[in-house]
């Protein structure tokens, strides 16, 4: 396999809009009504420990990915088992990912066309992409991301005469758990999802960059997120748990004077944007786990394959868009769990281990 | 609906494998052939309108027996 190389501002740019991905699509911490940026915030600290744990992980083994890493650490026979687990959820959450995109654009924009065709247009791209490798996809993230700032700013600044600061009281009125819960639920969907990172972050430049990486992905990722999220509830009010969009409802409201109108066709475009760049980065996680586990010299014969299946296996996902809906609130945070926490936890004691192991005997 | 699909295909054939058999890529051959076979039945099962049982069904029960809710 060839040595590709990313900067580490190429890496934030990439971690970056991979968190924003679909999260800026469905929206989160809906359970916590007009808490949910609360539990955004919440969900944020949450995650502090476990990137920790990445990134710790990542700066033992240098250079790296995850699967090597999985080989390592728990020897040949078991590493293959857990890799292909990790094969699965790449897969899974692309599919995922192409899925909330189909349903947003046959909801909202093209609601006469199957929903195929698009999710069929984002997974061709995404294959190209994967196609080209990782250095083109961090470039292109780093490409995105101001456009993304950009929008995001402007919709922002065009939205402040329909905020109304009302919404956000009574702060915490039923107590708690509702945040605790929603935290939970923004910990696992868009945080923790960066476990896929460890397969991607081979090649930085130095032993601590991985640290800088994840936090300031997660800092700015997660700044944005809350904005977006507190402007939606100043916008929407208690409709935010009940719609499935609530950025591009919250977008669509707004309009100043006659002319400036629809300026949620701008947001969509970031959605566009994100889901490309999370799928690709999904697609390429499980074309390097498929090359590894079969002991393939390069991952660019399976891409398309790979793609293809992806793009049908989120076609047969779900029945319909309420399922959906279900399922990424209520059952994925508990299914991601053992992929987020259980098993990268279990690979940095056996790593701490192996390292201690290895030192002693040479000091 | 079908025909598109094993039009798209066999234009894959051509365009991938033929160039993975002549470089005698042996392993990625036979990987690509079956992921080429799954995801060739998936679509033509999807082209004539048969329903794919999910997976999302399952693993949703099988957390609601963990979790219990």
């Amino acid at each position: 396999m060839q040595k590709e190389q990313i900067t580490d501002k190429e890496a934030i740019c990439l971690i970056t809009i991979f968190i924003l991905g679909s999260t800026l699509i469905i929206g989160i911490g809906g359970i916590a009504k007009n808490d949910a940026w609360i539990a955004v915030t919440v969900g944020i600290i949450f995650s502090i420990p476990i990137l920790l744990i990445y990134s710790r992980v990542l700066s033992l083994y240098p250079g790296k990915d995850l699967y090597e890493i999985l080989n390592l650490v728990f020897g040949k026979g078991i590493g293959k088992l857990v890799s292909i687990l990790y094969i699965w959820y790449s897969f899974h959450l692309g599919a995922l990912v192409i899925r909330n995109f189909g349903e947003f654009i046959n909801t909202v924009t093209m609601t006469k066309t199957p929903m195929f065709v698009p999710m069929l247009c984002l997974g061709l791209v995404c294959v190209v992409a994967v196609n080209l490798g990782v250095e083109v996809i961090a470039r292109t993230s780093a490409f995105f991301l101001p456009v993304t700032l950009f929008i995001i700013l402007t919709v922002l600044l065009l939205g402040i005469p329909k905020l109304h600061f009302n919404y956000l009281k009574p702060i915490l009125s039923q107590g708690f758990s509702p945040v605790l819960k929603g935290g939970f639920s923004v910990f696992s969907f868009p945080f923790a999802e960066t476990v896929l990172f460890i397969a991607v972050f081979f090649s930085l430049k130095t032993k601590k960059s991985p640290y800088k990486v994840y936090f300031s992905g997660l800092l700015l990722a997660g700044t944005i997120i809350v904005i977006v999220t507190i402007r939606n509830i100043l916008i929407l009010g208690g409709l935010l748990g009940k719609l499935y969009f609530p950025s591009h409802a919250a977008v669509s409201l707004i309009n100043l004077g006659n002319f400036l109108q629809r300026i949620e066709v701008a947001v969509a475009l970031v959605f566009a944007m994100g889901s490309f760049i999370k799928t690709s980065v999904c697609l390429l996680v499980t074309c390097k786990g498929i090359a590894r586990v079969f002991n393939l010299d390069n991952y660019n014969s399976v891409t398309i394959q790979t793609g293809l299946l992806m793009i049908y296996f989120s076609q047969i996902l779900y029945d319909s868009i309420m399922d959906m809906q279900n399922w990424a609130f209520t059952v994925y945070q508990y299914y991601a769990f053992p992929f987020q926490v259980v098993i990268p936890v279990i690979v940095w004691i056996f790593a701490e281990i192996k390292k201690k192991k290895m030192h002693i005997p040479s000091s | 609906m079908f025909v598109l699909v094993l039009i798209a295909y066999t234009i894959l054939v051509i365009f991938e494998f033929i160039p993975l058999y002549k470089q005698k890529l042996w392993r990625d051959f036979w990987v690509n052939i079956v992921l080429l076979i799954f995801s060739f039945s998936i679509a033509m099962l999807l082209s004539f309108g048969v329903k794919i049982p999910s997976p999302a069904n399952p693993i949703k029960d099988a957390i609601t027996s963990i979790i219990g809710k």
